[in-house]
């Protein structure tokens, strides 16, 4: 039932047992440690658990690790070296756009994504693609002027 | 001035509640009830202490072992022994090596309930209002009745009067952490770590539900990722210390989303019937009967219908007020608090009906609030007087505001003023230790940072004036219930003002100790250099570390403590006829103004603009008050529009989960003005009050009357959904 698995995260190779059923999210959490990502609803509709797989969007609670095990996957711990996710990681810090902390992960690598895929987006381009993120503090407007900061600095 | 604890959290770096693991964890699964009423027949765990991985299964059966005392509080079982009183009630628990192994388990649990009656809809039972006889019926778990001056009379022979029901629905608070905690009993300690707001109250819940003594029970906090009323009591962790106990090995044990929306505390539905008279122009007379769906309360713990409905008539000087509540047992996980508890949804009924007298009297609705606001000497219709109160500052800038929103957005566009109040819970008591070393000051406390920014920031800037060091020489040490201080918890506004007056009194012992060591005729100031701390008198300073004892030196500094018991206000007790209710603390008033598009077409309701005026008392740190406006009002916005929990006819929640409990999302948001009225001091630090609560308490109703001012039309149900406005409308 459980094999071995050679993934690449953060830059780095990891070789880990693991069953053919489990999500990405499990993976990264209990077994190799990197807890930044955040378990939220488990289905989908609230992007806690947001990670890049090859710069691509992906909810790793949706993701089977065995899918992605031969792609590049970023998560938040490895933001600070992207030359991108750390001017992200800046403008969230500068504007706090977080109060409990716990949906941030996700944010800031969905924002990192964006910004990788399309660097030229406008604020709202941005703010529209982060809808599948939900925050309970903050009523999202502190993460609003953190992303419109960047977009603005980026231009 | 960057918050302290952004760059750990934008890293993912702090340690959440499920976050926590320890080696050789358990992990743990709730069995719950598949039926919302019933009487327990049999419950068979023996096929699931076979599945492979299982370590223990446990329920009502296996407690008198585990439990020293055999048991604890028989009315708050652990696991029900005769009675399932909602859906998805935990009747046993079962801790495995893995989840999965757990989940598995849990499957193979045979559980057989007979079904009893279902108390489901608090308008099937009391179809209209509850006899005068049934007080005393088990259905109902309070019965609170107030009155002043001659309502009845009033209302009888007043030739204007307006009558209005109004319902409002279950929420849940849908902290996006789900509660989590790890348990390890061993050595007679009982020990939990847990995502919580109040360590302190998880240990004396924690204590009553398992028969046991205090001290045996240590509980700490972790990172808390939301809490908002739903991390304040114990939920988990009784359950996860039982499994550890028979386990005796650490024990993880976390709820789902489903599991959050099904067993979350919270706001329940309800019925608010309020009727005033008006005489020349003024509301001469105002009752309120408000029937409150209160779960599976127990009985005489109810807290929520004598708490807010104190708050129910509104913020006004009415020389006639008649306040009656029922709060209804049902077959609904009990009620439980919910930032400001139930008070958004007492002020949604008396705002929308104060509005419709405005109509009626012919006038401005911010002239009609401002001809009856309550100012500092006037009573509350409790009979406690207000003191100093921003409400009337908070009107006139709202009306300033409303003029140039006409001004500038299109014609139908609906502008809906609404406003509130609130108390600041500092008479809930707290203690603190600070400890000033060479390398900077540590406070020490039970309290976890749940979000708000009150510990990290709050208390950080209280410490920070009271002693003339800067922020930077300051961070927060997280203690347990073992080593204290005692405090009551983070909630009910009253972090920042409560545990600040005892941070002021701990800094002031400590410079007071520092000036007899370091004497000399000019004042004493602390100095931060950047990496050490050091004391001046005039020309004359000293490293800290030179004035150390050795024990001191050891331990890390000079710790003093301080503390805050604030007063309880007190009530008119001759104005009330029935039940107890609260004296409140500070006073603060909110005025809120919403501006709203409404598609006349589908009732959808989109808000355009929005404008939070706040009486703040004192406020401590800018950014951060902004933040907890900002935050309130968008949960506002949630309850006002989408927020619901809806019950099927066999009590099951239909909708537990976020893809149906819709909570707002990004571009839902309006820009919000934020904008503080001080000048109106509290009890808080240089006359703070509290600020997290009171932003969520208009917005219902605000965002109702901007959909009148709309339309026309009168929703007396929230949230707004398009159906219920489209109903309105006359469109379905």
């Amino acid at each position: 039932m459980t094999d071995p698995a050679a993934l690449w995260v953060n830059g780095r190779p990891y070789s880990t047992e693991l069953p053919d059923d489990e999500r990405l999210l499990d993976t990264l959490r209990w077994r190799l440690g990197l807890k930044g990502t955040k378990e939220g609803c488990r289905t989908g509709d609230c992007g806690a658990c947001t990670v890049l797989v090859d710069g691509r969007s992906v909810l790793s609670c949706l993701t089977l690790t065995r899918e992605v095990s031969e792609e590049a996957i970023l998560t938040v711990e490895g933001l600070e070296a992207d030359p991108v996710g750390r001017t992200v990681l800046e403008a969230f810090v500068q504007e706090a756009g977080l109060q409990c902390g716990y949906c941030t992960p996700g944010f800031v690598v969905a924002l990192t994504g964006l910004l990788k895929e399309r660097p030229n987006a406008s604020p709202e381009e941005l703010l529209e693609d982060l809808q599948g993120n939900l925050c309970r503090c903050t009523g999202y407007l502190s993460i609003r002027r953190a992303v419109v900061g960047l977009a603005k600095a980026r231009t | 001035m960057i918050r302290a604890d952004a760059p750990l959290k934008v890293r993912g770096g702090v340690e959440f509640g499920v976050d926590l693991e320890t080696p050789g964890m358990l992990h743990a699964v709730l069995v719950r009830s598949p039926v919302a009423h019933g009487q327990m027949r049999a419950l068979h765990l023996e096929e699931a202490r076979r599945s492979p991985g299982v370590v223990c299964a446990v329920s009502h059966a296996e407690l008198a072992a585990l439990l020293p005392a055999g048991s604890g509080d028989p009315e708050r079982p652990v696991f029900p022994q005769e009675e399932v009183m909602y859906h998805g009630q935990p009747v046993a628990a079962i801790a495995a090596h893995t989840l999965a192994e757990a989940r598995r388990a849990a499957k193979l649990v045979k559980v057989a309930i007979d079904p009893l009656p279902l108390w489901g809809d608090i308008e099937s039972i009391y179809p209209e209002w509850p006899g005068s006889d049934e007080g005393n019926s088990p259905r109902i778990n309070a019965h609170v009745h107030a009155r002043f001056g001659e309502v009845d009379r009033i209302l009888e022979r007043s030739r204007e009067v307006l009558r209005e029901k109004y319902r409002t629905s279950g929420i849940v608070q849908m902290a996006l952490e789900p509660h989590a905690c790890l348990a390890h009993v061993t050595g007679g300690h009982w020990r939990v770590t847990t995502s919580t707001q109040s360590p302190y109250g998880v240990r004396e819940d924690a204590a009553s539900i398992l028969g046991l003594p205090e001290e045996r029970i240590v509980v700490e906090a972790s990172w808390v990722g939301g809490g908002f009323g739903g991390k304040a009591a114990a939920l988990l962790e009784p359950y996860a210390l039982v499994l550890s106990a028979a386990a005796d090995r650490p024990v993880k044990l976390q709820l789902s989303y489903a599991e959050e929306v099904e067993l979350s505390r919270s706001t329940l539905p309800a019925v608010i019937r309020i009727e005033s008279a008006l005489r020349d122009g003024r509301i001469a007379a105002r009752r309120v009967r408000l029937l409150l769906d209160s779960g599976a309360s127990l009985p005489g713990r109810d807290f929520a219908t004598g708490y807010a409905i104190g708050f129910i008539a509104g913020p006004y000087q009415i020389d006639a007020v008649e306040l009656e509540g029922y709060a209804v047992r049902t077959n609904k996980p009990p009620f439980g608090p919910h930032r400001a508890p139930f008070v958004p949804q007492c002020a949604f009924a008396a705002e929308s009906h104060t509005d419709g007298l405005a109509r009626l009297a012919g006038m401005d609705p911010i002239a009609f609030r401002e001809r009856h606001g309550l100012r500092e000497r006037g009573l509350t219709p409790l009979g406690q007087q207000v003191g100093p109160f921003g409400l009337h500052a908070g009107l006139a800038r709202a009306r300033e505001m409303s003029a140039v929103w006409r001004a500038e957005l299109p014609a139908g566009t609906g502008i809906g003023v609404a406003v509130g109040f609130w108390s600041t819970g500092s008479s809930a008591g707290g203690e603190i230790q600070i400890r000033l070393g060479p390398t900077g000051l540590v406070l020490e406390t039970v309290e976890a940072e749940i979000g708000s920014g009150s510990v990290v920031r709050g208390l950080v800037v209280v410490a920070s004036r009271s002693l003339g060091l800067p922020p930077e020489a300051i961070r927060v040490e997280r203690t347990d219930t073992a080593r204290g201080p005692m405090d009551s918890g983070v909630y009910g506004s009253r972090t920042t003002a409560a545990l600040g007056r005892a941070i002021q009194e701990a800094a002031l012992r400590l410079l007071e100790e520092l000036a007899r060591r370091v004497p000399g005729p000019d004042e004493l100031k602390l100095d931060w250099t950047g990496a050490q701390v050091r004391v001046r008198r005039g020309p004359h300073s000293v490293e800290l570390a030179t004035v150390l004892t050795e024990a001191e030196r050891l331990g890390g500094g000079i710790a003093t403590q301080g503390r805050h018991y604030g007063r309880t206000g007190e009530i008119d007790s001759g104005r009330v006829l029935a039940g107890s209710f609260y004296g409140y603390g500070d006073f603060i008033g909110a005025v809120q103004l919403a501006a709203v598009d409404v598609d006349r077409e589908t009732g959808r309701v989109r808000v355009l603009r929005y404008a939070a005026f706040q009486d703040a008392g004192r406020v401590v740190d800018a950014a951060t008050y902004r933040a907890q406006v900002e935050g309130g009002v968008a949960m506002g916005l949630g309850e006002a529009l989408t927020e619901e929990t809806r019950w099927d006819a066999e009590g099951r929640i239909e909708n537990a989960g976020l893809l149906d409990y819709r909570v707002p999302t990004l571009l839902e948001v309006p820009p919000i003005h934020v904008e503080a009225i001080e000048g109106f001091p509290g009890a808080g630090p240089d006359g703070a009050k509290g600020g997290g609560e009171p932003p969520v308490i208009p917005v219902p109703g605000a965002v109702a009357n901007a959909v009148c001012d709309a339309t026309g039309a009168r929703v007396r149900e929230m949230p707004l959904t398009p159906e219920r406005v489209a109903r309105a409308l006359k469109l379905i």
